[in-house]
């Protein structure tokens, strides 16, 4: 780059083709997971799970295990535990009900009820064979439907009806607003669950020492929850258990709480005073980790004849399985973004979570979203078909737009959803007419850019940077934020690199080690690359505020700068210049040298932290999209191959150009997934297909292109005006992929995932109903 | 169990060692060898993290027994650099962003490079074909066959 | 876990087979281990011995002659197969077929050998092998016998093969001129196992009309289903997309699919239809040519 061009150059690294900043690590079999670490004395923990679905523990004997050889300790919840019921929600201290290892009572198949530590995996997993427990069976339930009658086994005491949360949205007067409607549509829908499966499983190594400290390498999304969930079930201090993540083999919203292996394996460390890994099998993760919340959706719409909205109401009973986890959020967020992204003149909308005896559900990648989407974009595809209007059309009228306000609930600033129906608009028509067994179905959606909650209570700013600046000009940077994959370091380091004016190698980020990082609320719900992306921006300006002090004041910087009294430099690429002359100038090393010996030696340190104010009650910012998906479905045989999409993407400005394309493909194979192929059966509370043979996932042959529109906008509250990119990507594919069937067939698909056997009997009925029709007549 | 000598050549490297045969190869290269830029991720042979290269050819060690291996001439993921260099499929994995997590990598990184020794010229239907025994939960795979497909294009190779 | 056992490598197909012979029910093959070693670490088989005959020679070749037919030792792999020169010459079907068996690495690794020996009726190469009326050699210490496949697949997961006997290898005759053969499973995705699948050969005589045909249905009941119903429907008869459809129809009735978590039963019936028809119809329109 030459000098000159730094003033009209808006960014020097943003959204420039930036490398991954731990690509050499990853591409080199060089990263260690913590699925590779192993420490000197180790022993190998393996879980004893339930095999019931609802039985209390009567007793617990494991005598026969200890003495097997190469068996070094077990730990039962009752003996070894403090029985303290944790959870995400801790505020909420009700909503706090798992205790990981519980005392007197399991509540779905795999669930842990003893641990053993020994020299081998292989040993501890003979010794499991050698406890005995004695299990009262109990009743079971597994559907809200039926857990939720008064006959129902009550799950968790004091839970009425196994209601485990209810939450209620509403604005404007709804009942007005459907008497107004000309026309009103009511649907029940029945959607799934879906495993995170991280290609990692749920990991763990833990290794408490005589001095009372425990430092546990655990693959997860938080290390600053788990550092804080860890020492409140151990009663320990905060700052005396130390998380490690270094690097983590997926996670998708499925690991910032306690698991098992975390758990179990400090319990054990800390009993035996040696480290305890703890691997999960495929099979322990698929049972035995969260999912996905499955939902029953009932939607009643009415809008006017012309298109125009006015009233919805929803009403959802999701399963919660037996624990809360992230579940209350998912409850709420599913029924904010079911309203999305449209205005309505009355909505209202009632949750209720309910508590059944199977795998407990959480927050996964769209947070309740990609459910409400379903259900929403569907029937407003076959609203706009009942009443004859073209349904991108009706869509647009009724969208959000800069400025607008969700009456009570958020502010919207920035929002590309009118340019998003241009472009898909424009990619319809280009394709022109389709082969026959093809059709284009299309989901509108958006998504949060972070929470605002603080169901977490704590005490900490939600994000914060530090940045130091080394006498070569390096950077050394420390963040909270947690890297599963989605790229949040690389994306940290650009924001670094372009605020301080340096280049991107200069920056050594240190992340993911709760001793050396401040804290952060971590890698959920989007909010790392605004809400650490600001704290690291607000660090980095501070660093470059006290170097340019020095340069102000230093004589030979002034006559080299040209500077007069305006005080006016600034630093690009390494280049310390004149704003308006950005030609004069000296180097950046220079400086930082000059500052060093300016401060006595100290280092220059920049602090930056970020906690969102007056942004209402959801979110700080939103993203937004649009995306056409083109399926071809098989008529005689229900197959479904997906051949081509486009997304409109509204995420602001672009900070990590690769990692964004990134995001998007990503997030595209994970809901196309959840759209056909992506399911978890149960019978009697067993999960039926706990392994990567039965559970289908999207391969390389499935993916069709993914191709992205990027919409141009600036959100103002976002570092560089950035926002949401990667969760809100996985909301639109299902319900896209449903509208195409109903444009090929005429069929409404009201679950999911769609499989073949369910197409062709939708076609039946469709046909059995035409001709009964024409019987009548 | 009677443990019984294995030799094999990892990465160009001999290694004799005594193993229960029932030992699976990514286990001796993992914990006895200790190269653990090789991954499991499932118990089913169906995820391909644990993919290397056996004589040139691309197996799923997760499958094999170690014992099977006697002999032969294995490559994980560390031995693909040459003399700090990487090689050109690892340039090209950095280069289109062909991983997130990095968890899959090492096993597509060697199932790719497996499928350009024996077809240097790839269509991209064939590249689809040749890594769907490999799960990657991140990327959704079209970075990784552009990756592969600017590889056999010549885009990174060693000047 | 996979439990213990004392692992024995052969030299010889003559020492694997006296091995075989001494450890009787106390022994068990692995070739690849593709299939095995899955069902050893869930902990359903323990053995006292594991055989190993992947690297006997003896065993891994391919060979091909007019008038013999084709004969592929059992240790063969399925990549060997798929990328056979003569095979892909004379016998299209196979290599379409392992095509889309498993992955490149399953296919590098896992032989032909143990996917018949290992009984599994969602297994590509059984119904399209039995629908070329292949035969499988196998032996003991004490010598060989030859049957058909057909005969070989006895239920699930079960062969004929009897206590120290191996596979040994599989034969194909040379189907006759005119003959066309397809197979096609049907999956969510490109290469998985089948949720079902249907083979089929048809030969027709110098007037055009049909003059031999197989049907034969993968993952459509214990062991690869023949729908001899369609064969005597077909026999003798012209190009009729409408007996293509009767004929699917009658091999939808004719089997006996399982309902489990990915179909049910029904719709295996139906999508077995289906592809009977299709296949017969490509087979016919092949053997045209
Ligand atoms: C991920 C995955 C996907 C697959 N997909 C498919 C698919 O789509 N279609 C399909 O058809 N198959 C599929 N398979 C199965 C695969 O084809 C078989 O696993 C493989 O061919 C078996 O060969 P092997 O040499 O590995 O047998 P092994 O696993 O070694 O043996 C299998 C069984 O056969 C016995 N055996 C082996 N060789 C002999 C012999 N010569 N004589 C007697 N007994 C013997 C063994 O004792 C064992 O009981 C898949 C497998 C995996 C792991
Ligand atoms: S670990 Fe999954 S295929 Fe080997
Ligand atoms: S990069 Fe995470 S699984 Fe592929």
């Amino acid at each position: 780059m030459t000098t000159t061009s730094l003033a009209t150059t808006k960014f020097t690294v943003i959204n420039t083709h930036v490398h991954n900043i731990d690509g050499v690590a990853k591409v080199t079999g060089r990263a260690t997971y913590t699925f590779d670490v192993k420490l000197p004395n180790m022993l190998y923990g393996k879980i004893l799970r339930s095999p019931h679905p609802h039985a209390k523990i009567l007793k617990i004997d494991y005598s026969k295990a200890l003495e097997f050889p190469g068996v070094v300790g077990v730990v039962t919840g009752k003996e070894d535990t403090l029985g303290v019921k944790q959870g995400i929600w801790r505020r909420y201290q009700d909503l706090c009900d798992e205790q990981i290892l519980p005392l007197d009572k399991v509540r779905y198949i795999g669930e842990p009820v003893a641990a053993v530590a020994a020299l081998t995996e292989d040993i501890a997993e003979q010794a499991l064979d050698l406890i005995e427990v004695d299990y009262e069976v109990l009743p079971a339930v597994y559907e809200p439907m039926d857990a939720i009658k008064k006959e129902a086994p009550e799950i968790h005491e004091g839970f009425e009806r196994n209601i485990n949360v209810t939450r209620h949205i509403e604005w404007g007067d709804v009942d007005e607003a459907f008497e107004e409607a000309e026309y009103i549509r009511e649907d029940w829908f029945k959607v799934g669950g879906q495993h995170h499966v991280s290609m990692e499983t749920r990991a763990a190594v833990s290794d408490y020492t005589p001095d009372g400290k425990l430092t546990i390498y655990h693959s997860n999304q938080s290390p600053y929850y788990l550092q804080a969930l860890m020492a409140g079930v151990l009663g320990m201090r905060e700052g005396d258990v130390r998380v490690i993540s270094h690097y983590v083999g997926g996670a998708f919203g499925g690991k910032f709480e306690l698991d098992g292996a975390i758990f179990c394996s400090a319990v054990l460390s800390k009993k035996l005073k040696r480290p305890v890994k703890i691997i999960y099998t495929r099979e322990e993760d698929f049972i035995a980790s969260k999912r996905r919340t499955p939902m029953f959706y009932y939607v009643r719409t009415g809008v006017k004849k012309d298109g125009t909205f006015l009233a919805r109401e929803a009403k959802v009973f999701t399963n919660g399985g037996a624990y809360t986890g992230m579940g209350a959020t998912a409850l709420y967020l599913t029924g904010f973004f079911h309203s999305f992204p449209y205005r309505w003149r009355g909505y209202r909308y009632d949750g209720y979570r309910v508590y059944t005896n199977t795998l407990p559900s959480t927050s996964m990648r769209g947070f309740g979203a990609p459910q409400a989407m379903f259900t929403s974009e569907q029937q407003i595809e076959w609203i706009a078909a009942d009443l004859g209007l073209d349904p991108i059309e009706m869509r647009r009228k009724n969208s959000h737009y800069p400025g607008y306000e969700v009456p009570g609930q958020a502010r919207i600033e920035s929002c590309g959803i009118d340019q998003c129906y241009d472009e898909i608009q424009k990619w319809i028509k280009e394709k022109g007419k389709l082969p026959e067994n093809r059709a284009i179905g299309i989901s509108a959606c958006g998504f949060m850019t972070g929470g605002i909650f603080n169901w977490f209570d704590t005490p900490y700013a939600f994000s914060a940077a530090m940045v130091t600046i080394n006498q070569d000009g390096t950077v050394e940077l420390y963040v909270g934020a947690q890297d599963m994959g989605q790229g949040s370091n690389t994306t940290l380091a650009i924001i670094c690199a372009e605020t301080l004016g340096v280049k991107m190698e200069d920056i050594k980020l240190h992340a993911s080690d709760t001793d050396h990082c401040p804290p952060d609320l971590g890698a959920w719900g989007s909010r790392q690359t605004l809400m650490t992306g600001n704290a690291v921006k607000m660090a980095a300006e501070d660093a470059k505020k006290q170097l340019l002090e020095f340069a102000y004041a230093h004589a030979h910087i002034v006559s080299k700068t040209g500077l007069n009294i305006v005080y006016d430099l600034d630093i690009k690429d390494r280049w310390v210049h004149n704003v308006a002359r950005p030609e004069r100038g000296v180097d950046y090393s220079e400086l930082v040298k000059i500052a060093l010996r300016g401060k006595e030696g100290q280092k220059i340190v920049g602090r930056g932290f970020y906690t969102p104010h007056r942004k209402g009650m959801i979110s700080p910012a939103y993203s937004y999209m649009l995306q056409g998906v083109e399926v071809e479905i098989d008529e005689e045989t229900g197959k479904i191959r997906l051949i081509d999409s486009l997304t409109a993407h509204d995420c602001g400005q672009p900070i990590n150009h690769l990692g964004l394309i990134g995001q998007l493909e990503g997030a595209f194979s994970m809901a196309a997934g959840y759209g056909y192929l992506e399911y978890m059966p149960f019978e009697d509370g067993q999960l039926m297909n706990p392994n990567l043979v039965d559970y289908k996932m999207i391969r390389a042959t499935e993916m069709p292109p993914t191709a992205v529109a990027e919409i141009d906008t600036y959100e103002p509250e976002g570092p560089y005006g950035a926002k949401e990119a990667g969760e809100g990507l996985t909301n639109p594919t299902a319900a896209a992929i449903g509208n195409a069937i109903f444009h090929r067939f005429g069929v409404q698909m009201k679950e999911n995932p769609i499989r073949p056997e369910m197409i062709l009997n939708a076609l039946k009925e469709k046909k059995e109903q035409k001709k009964s029709g024409k019987k009548n007549k | 169990m009677e443990k019984q000598l294995l030799t094999l050549t990892v990465n160009g490297q001999p290694y004799e060692l005594y193993i229960n045969p029932k030992t699976l190869l990514v286990e001796v290269i993992r914990d006895h060898i200790g190269l653990t830029g090789t991954k499991r991720g499932c118990s089913t042979v169906s995820c391909g993290s644990c993919t290397v290269m056996l004589n040139g050819m691309a197996v799923k060690s997760c499958s094999i027994l170690a014992m099977q291996a006697e002999g032969a001439q294995v490559t994980t993921i560390e031995g693909l650099e040459q003399t700090g260099e990487l090689a050109p499929i690892q340039k090209a994995f950095i280069d289109h962003g062909a991983f997130q997590c990095g968890f899959c990598t090492s096993g597509m990184i060697m199932t790719a490079q497996a499928l350009l020794d024996e077809n240097p010229n790839p269509t991209e239907w064939e590249i689809r074909e040749g890594i769907e025994g490999n799960i990657c939960r991140c990327t959704g795979y079209n970075s990784i066959v552009r990756a592969i497909d600017a590889t056999a294009k010549g885009n990174y190779k060693e000047v | 876990m996979i439990h213990d056992f004392t692992y024995l490598k052969p030299s010889s197909l003559k020492e694997a087979l006296t091995m075989l012979e001494e450890h009787k029910d106390d022994c068990k093959v692995i070739c690849g281990g593709q299939s095995l070693l899955i069902i050893m670490r869930q902990g359903l088989l323990v053995t006292d011995y594991l055989i190993d005959i992947k690297h006997i020679k003896e065993l891994d070749y391919i060979q091909f002659d007019a008038k013999a037919g084709l004969k592929i030792g059992a240790t063969t792999t399925h990549h060997t197969i798929e990328t056979s020169d003569v095979i892909k010459k004379n016998y299209p079907v196979l290599v379409a077929m392992e095509n889309k068996l498993a992955s490149i690495q399953v296919r590098n690794w896992g032989t032909i050998g143990g996917n018949l020996a290992h009984g599994d009726p969602s297994g590509d190469p059984a119904s399209v092998l039995i629908a070329l009326k292949a035969n499988i050699k196998v032996g003991n210490a004490k010598g060989g016998r030859t049957l058909t496949l057909e005969d070989f697949c006895v239920d699930f997961f079960e062969t004929a093969l009897e206590e120290g006997e191996i596979v040994l290898e599989v034969q194909v005759p040379t189907p006759e001129a005119k003959t066309g053969a397809t197979y096609q499973k049907f999956n969510l995705l490109e290469s998985d196992q089948g949720m079902v699948a249907a083979a089929a050969a048809v030969t027709l005589n110098g007037g055009g009309k049909c003059k031999d045909v197989r049907v034969v249905l993968g993952n459509a009941g214990p062991k690869p289903v023949r729908i001899k119903r369609v064969e005597e429907l077909l026999r003798g008869k012209g190009y009729d997309e409408k007996l293509f459809a009767e004929a699917g129809k009658i091999a939808s009735e004719d089997c006996e699919p399982v309902t489990d978590i990915h179909a049910s039963e029904e719709h295996r019936r139906h999508l077995l239809g289906v592809l009977t028809k299709r296949m017969l119809k490509q087979a016919w329109e092949q053997a045209k040519g």
